[in-house]
């Protein structure tokens, strides 16, 4: 479906709009044009009876009879001349004179159109009759258009139109401006970046009041938001902390216990309070802005991480193509590590084997594992991503983790700007697709230079 | 191991750590000394010459990294990092600032002493070989030492001072994202103005310059969020 922009679809509006009240005015005009003509031609029988009159009339009383008959759009006089258009006439059609000629018998006459007044120099139409009378005075019928022009010379409803067209043009400029806040509105909240320090939307004060009142709302959200999501990081990291010096004190304490299994039991418990505390840090950091970033060679990483799963004797086995090996991604190196592995001792641990693939397009590289387990009912399949929510639901440690292992995938590859999904493997099982973008050469800072310089840092 | 035991100096604010890797380097026979924070490690080091420094990062007052950096800038003193975080990116800059080796917490006394061990033969064995400092990337070989820039004919562009420290921040740490604030403070120390856009004007010079004298060289690349990457790769030669 076409989706325009609310700017484009006033826009459109505008204009369709003011296309049907051209129209509209253009009929309209057309219409009082024809009447007038009809108006201003003055019927054959009209004609026959002034001219009767007329020669009824004693000629020292014409000049007095003319007056009286004559009006804004007809004109009435005589001309000693006999029966001489005026030399600028141009005789009318044929069909327009016969049915004149019915009317006004024998006489000798001529119809023509002038070029009339109009101090613009338009012409407009208007017709001249002569008829000769029966003393052989040239009586003149001169009508006029009634037609009302300014004093520009144009028709009084262009003016009007013209104004409106250009009232409308400038609405649509500032209806424009108006609306340009709720886009940059729109990118913003794409953009947010909860972890680091909130952008905030400047305010125009030329916006309209409800867009400032929106903008407001939003920059007083994202710092809510910003403070809550600092705060939890900040408790996270002062747990973890205060738990690691805990784990350091025991576990040199528990040097002093004889050697044998409790001891060696006792270091194992200490390893697994502390990584499961490191793993829910992990897989907390929304986009932290904490990994680092560097240049990597996906494709080495990936292959390491099979070759030591091989070298222990796991179902793991890679397919890559050349382009593939070299896809070089900005990204943290222990990151991308964890990711690749987590995903392969997944499908080793519930699928029992990991088939991988890596291929590449011109915008990311694809990581594909495929496994051999039953598969992943389709509606758990994004719920699988948060923490703590395993498919088997017994927190049985022996038969599975803290339910951490996607949730830290997950977070690790969209805070390099990837994403990750899961669904079927043509062979049966879960296959799970990791994609994160390639890395490009620039010059010049993107779009996302708009932001603080050190937003990130 | 040499007739006197050596001495290892631990900075550490937690007093309990502090009491119980006290008690495993004193059980081993090294001699002992101990502070909480940077001012009472500077007295310790005025009044004992300990042989290795067992250092936390997160210390009170001055933290770990700073002091690491202090100290390296005055002595060859091997420092062992105690770490809190496991993430790589801490010890990469705590070996960047100077540690010869580093401890993820929590951590066993025989790891403890097996590293503090190794750190101190290694010191014994060789009195600390200064690595090379002349690095290779495109068709460029750079020489920290003789501050020179030559490309494969033995010439090269000529650089200001301030172009040359910011290639050199650059090779030292090819393919990573660098921060303007990190630049700066690589490449000037913290008393620059964290908001300077020179930074911006020195890269496009730098670039500029590298690419009229070999065409093609294309090795800095501009990140978003105002960040720099040397994307070149960058070999130490001899």
């Amino acid at each position: 479906m076409l989706r325009l922009s609310l700017a484009t679809r006033i826009t459109l509006i505008v204009l369709v709009m003011l296309l049907v009240a051209w129209i509209g005015a253009l009929a309209l005009y057309y219409r009082s044009q024809a009447g007038a003509g009809e108006n201003a031609r003055p019927l054959p029988h009209q004609i026959a009876a002034l001219v009767e009159l007329a020669e009824q009339t004693p000629p020292d009383q014409r000049p007095l009879f003319y007056e009286a008959v004559s009006s804004s759009i007809l004109n009435v006089r005589s001309a000693d001349t006999a029966n001489l258009p005026s030399p600028e006439a141009r005789p009318v059609v044929a069909a327009l004179h016969d049915s004149y000629a019915a009317a006004l018998g024998d006489r000798a006459f001529v119809i023509t159109t002038r070029p009339v007044t109009g101090s613009s120099g338009l012409a407009t139409r208007g017709l001249e009759f002569r008829v000769v009378l029966k003393d052989g005075e040239t009586l003149v019928l001169d009508t006029k258009s009634p037609l009302p022009l300014t004093v520009f010379g144009l028709p009084v409803g262009f003016g009007a139109g013209l104004i409106g067209t250009l009232i409308a043009l400038a609405a649509l400029i500032v209806m424009h401006r108006e609306t340009r806040p709720l886009a940059r509105l729109s990118a913003a909240v794409d953009r947010m970046d909860l972890a680091g320090e909130p952008s905030l939307l400047p305010q125009a004060r030329t916006s309209a009041p409800e867009i400032q009142t929106l903008i407001a709302a939003f920059n007083r959200l994202q710092e809510r938001l910003s403070r809550l999501l600092r705060a939890r990081m900040a408790m996270l990291g002062g747990i973890s902390h205060d738990v690691r010096t805990f784990a350091t004190r025991l576990r040199l304490r528990v040097d002093h216990i004889p050697e044998g299994t409790e001891r060696e039991r006792a270091i194992g418990d200490i390893d697994d309070i502390v990584r499961l505390l490191d793993d829910a840090l992990l897989s907390s950091r929304a986009g932290a802005g904490e990994l680092s970033e560097e240049l990597v060679d996906f494709g080495r990483i990936v292959e390491a991480e099979v070759e030591d799963r091989k070298a222990a004797g796991a179902p793991v086995d890679l397919r890559m193509g050349a382009p593939a090996a070299d896809a070089a991604i900005l990204g943290d190196r222990l990151a991308l590590r964890r990711i690749v592995s987590n995903l392969i001792d997944n499908a080793v641990k519930y699928g029992q084997a990991a088939h991988l693939s890596l291929e590449t397009d011109p915008e990311a590289v694809l990581l594909t594992i495929d496994d051999e387990g039953p598969g992943i009912p389709a509606e758990l399949r994004e719920e699988l991503f948060e923490p703590f929510v395993r498919l088997e639901t017994s927190r049985n440690r022996r038969t599975g983790g803290a339910g951490l292992g996607l949730a830290i995938v997950r977070n690790l590859v969209e805070a390099q700007g990837g994403s990750v999904a899961t669904g079927d493997a043509p062979a049966g099982g879960a296959r799970f697709t990791v994609r994160l973008p390639l890395f490009r050469h620039r010059e010049s800072p993107d779009d996302g230079a708009a932001m603080p310089p050190d937003s990130r840092s | 191991m040499s007739a006197s035991p050596a001495t290892i100096l631990i900075v550490e604010d937690d007093p309990d750590i502090l009491r119980l890797v006290a008690d495993v380097m004193r059980r081993e026979g090294f001699g002992v000394e101990t502070a909480e924070d940077g001012a009472a490690m500077d007295a310790a080091l005025a009044r004992a010459h300990p042989d290795l420094i067992i250092l936390d990062i997160m210390l009170p007052g001055e933290d770990g990294l700073s002091i690491c950096r202090r100290l390296r800038a005055q002595s060859q003193l091997p420092i062992l990092m105690l770490t809190a975080k496991s993430e790589e990116i801490d010890r990469v800059v705590g070996l960047e600032m100077g540690a010869d080796d580093y401890l993820v917490k929590p951590f066993g006394s025989r790891e403890l002493l097996a590293r503090v061990r190794a750190l101190l033969r290694r010191v014994n064995a060789q009195p600390l070989a200064p690595a090379s400092r002349r690095f290779a990337f495109d068709r460029f070989t750079i020489d920290l030492d003789a501050r020179q820039l030559v490309d494969e004919r033995g010439s090269g562009p000529a650089l200001t001072s301030a172009e040359f420290d910011l290639l050199a921040c650059f090779v030292q740490r090819p393919r990573r994202v660098l921060t303007r604030d990190q630049i700066l403070d690589w490449t000037r120390g913290r008393t620059a103005d964290p908001l300077d856009r020179t930074i911006d004007m020195l890269v496009s010079r730098l670039r500029k310059k590298l690419e009229a004298a070999s065409p093609g060289s294309n090795p800095i690349s501009t990140v978003r969020n105002g960040g720099y990457l040397f994307t070149a790769d960058v070999k130490r030669v001899p």
